[in-house]
């Protein structure tokens, strides 16, 4: 059996795991549903007024992929590599040929699958409930937006491995990734632009993984009105390539980290 | 026989607690190595430094003459203690999902026949009975045909019904050359799979042997015991009695233990007993087991808490709170000598 069918394996295993709690299926697809209702729907959003949501709708869509991008795959894989230490599941698995590289991959493979459906959910209900006037949505850039979407996912899959590796608890790792979570997703250019924050501010705003996400996604989707997509692409100073080039580079760095702290051993 | 697995000098603590304290033992290829001891002994700790899922202080192990993280992984089996597999899954898609991680893998349906439960293609782990679900996990650890395998208190849960059908299995195993690691505080599990014994206390390995040669060399004597009645005085009246009969008597816990006494004799110790008037509820011969030369090499009984110390004639053990599989064959109970 080659690595291929040991991932095939692992994730065929997981994905059943997880499509037979319906529980967690249910609100896995419910939360982005009630994001676009609460934002979307009933704050709305108020272009030129200033203060929160003071952007066209398209602006927010970023925000809105990046909140099932940070905080599903971060949950969830901390707590499979709890759960999975509690049972003993490692200990058998370190005398099998399935590598702690392979292991994340499948959990990573199954949690794009899930996010990715996810993630179209979010797009079909943005589009139905706010239109698609200030959102490009070419094939092309859907393409790409999947391809940010995939490489973000697997990060926060290796950063849950390494909540999961250092919390002694799922509890643990619900609090940990909770607390790392709700920063990152405010202070990453997703709901709150970085003119709204303090000067001396925005420069940390580059240490976090999803601000390279956000950016990325709002330069390939956002069309504000008077159609300057050419001028959004490169409007923080970088065109979409180079936020993929940083994200890539950082999900490399997240996820041979996150494999390396998969427990083998007590 | 070629050593398959070696334990040299192992110390390892976790913090101030020590677990294994310089334990070193060989299995040869083939071999049933049962390892046996109470809770908190080092059982599983030994267990893992074997399977190179813990890292000891000091000393070294080694599987087929390699490092246990080096060992082909192919050969190796392993059921750890307390294993909580994915608990959504049937014990089909079980077999099958670990099946999937080896380069060569039995056929499941093969799998799941010998483990019996071939019969049952929807229920999940979680559904399963005790018995079920153990042997599900064993099932888990024999899709790669091990070589070795370790099985960390593998019936430790499960009803004697399903106890007896893993000792089955296991033992249709050790036929097939398959060599087991096994744990367990079970003596008559020990007794009945074994080639041979180890006895671990306290993170220190007390004796190896056969368990004959165990029961033979730290067993003690065979022996009646005598349940008495509550009153205070009966033990003292009893050890009257038997004055005369020559066989050694002690007291304790409201009991009677009478040393040496074989088969032939047990008449001779009732009418010692009635022509006295002592009361007694029962009256119990025994031979010595792997549970008496546990408790006179470590003072302490696997099951329950510390034992008659080494010396004691009797030497019963407190077996409480763990279910057992009836007495063991060396038991003759004789009940209603109350008068």
């Amino acid at each position: 059996m080659s690595a291929t069918g040991r991932v095939r394996a692992e994730a065929s295993a997981a994905w059943r795991s997880f499509a037979r709690r319906r529980t967690a299926v249910f609100f896995t697809f419910f939360f982005p549903v009630i994001l676009i209702l609460i934002f979307a729907v009933l704050v709305q959003t108020n272009p030129g007024g200033g203060g929160l949501f003071a952007q066209p709708p398209g602006y927010y869509l970023p925000g809105y992929l990046a909140v099932v991008v940070l905080f599903t795959p971060l949950s969830r894989v901390g707590s499979e590599v709890a759960r999975h230490r509690e049972g003993n599941r490692f200990e058998k698995l370190a005398t099998t040929p399935l590598s702690r590289s392979e292991w994340l991959l499948a959990h990573t493979l199954v949690n794009v699958a899930i996010i990715g459906l996810a993630g179209l959910l979010i797009l079909g209900l943005m589009a139905l409930v706010t239109g698609t006037a200030t959102l490009a949505l070419g094939v092309g850039n859907l393409a790409l937006v999947a391809v940010f979407v995939a490489f973000a996912v697997a990060l926060f899959c290796g950063l849950g491995a390494v909540l999961g590796g250092l919390a002694d608890s799922q509890d643990g790792v619900i609090a940990a990734s909770n607390t790392i979570a709700l920063p990152l997703l405010f202070l990453s250019d997703t709901f709150i632009s970085s003119d709204m924050l303090p000067a001396w501010f925005r420069p940390a705003m580059n240490l976090s993984p999803l601000t390279y996400f956000a950016r990325g996604v709002r330069g390939l989707t956002y069309q504000p009105p008077g159609n300057e997509v050419e001028t959004l692409a490169t409007a923080f100073g970088q065109t979409w390539e180079f936020q993929l080039g940083v994200l890539v580079a950082l999900t490399l760095v997240f996820f041979a980290a996150g494999a390396y702290a998969i427990p083998r051993t007590d | 026989m070629a050593d398959v697995l070696v334990a040299e000098d192992i110390r390892k603590s976790y913090g101030d607690a020590t677990a294994l304290s310089g334990v070193s033992l060989s299995v040869g290829e083939g071999e049933v190595f049962a390892l046996i001891g109470p809770n908190g002994a080092g059982k599983t700790t030994l267990v893992r430094a074997l399977t190179g899922t813990t890292e000891p202080d000091s000393g070294s192990a080694s599987v087929f003459g390699t490092a246990p993280d080096e060992a082909d992984r192919q050969r190796l089996g392993l059921l750890p203690q307390s294993f909580d597999p994915p608990e959504r899954l049937t014990a089909r898609e079980l077999v099958e999902y670990y099946a999937g991680l080896y380069d060569e893998a039995r056929d499941p349906e093969e799998v799941l026949s010998e483990v019996g439960l071939d019969g049952d293609d929807s229920t999940w782990y979680e559904n399963l009975s005790g018995g079920q679900q153990r042997r599900t996990c064993v099932g888990t650890t024999l899709v790669n045909d091990p070589d070795v395998l370790f099985l960390d208190e593998p019936t430790t849960g499960i009803d004697p019904g399903g106890r007896r059908a893993l000792w089955s299995l296991i033992e249709e195993l050790a036929e097939r050359g398959t060599t087991v690691f096994l744990t367990t505080h079970y003596m008559e599990e020990a007794e009945r799979l074994a080639d041979r014994v180890g006895l671990l206390a306290d993170g220190e390995l007390a004796a190896v042997g056969t368990p004959s040669d165990l029961v033979a060399e730290y067993g003690g004597r065979t022996r009646v015991v005598v349940e008495t009645d509550s009153d205070e005085a009966t033990p003292a009246e009893a050890t009257d009695a038997l004055a005369g009969t020559g066989f050694e008597v002690e007291t304790g816990d409201g009991r009677v233990t009478i040393g040496g006494v074989e088969p032939e004799d047990i008449g001779e110790v009732v009418r010692a007993l009635n022509d006295a008037g002592v009361a007694y509820e029962a009256l119990t011969w025994k031979q010595p087991d792997l549970e008496d030369a546990f408790l006179r090499l470590t003072g302490r009984s696997v099951v329950g808490g510390a034992g008659g110390g080494a010396g004691a004639v009797g030497g019963e053990s407190d077996v409480e709170g763990e279910e057992t599989d009836g007495a063991s064959a060396g038991d003759t109970a004789v009940a209603g000598g109350e008068r």
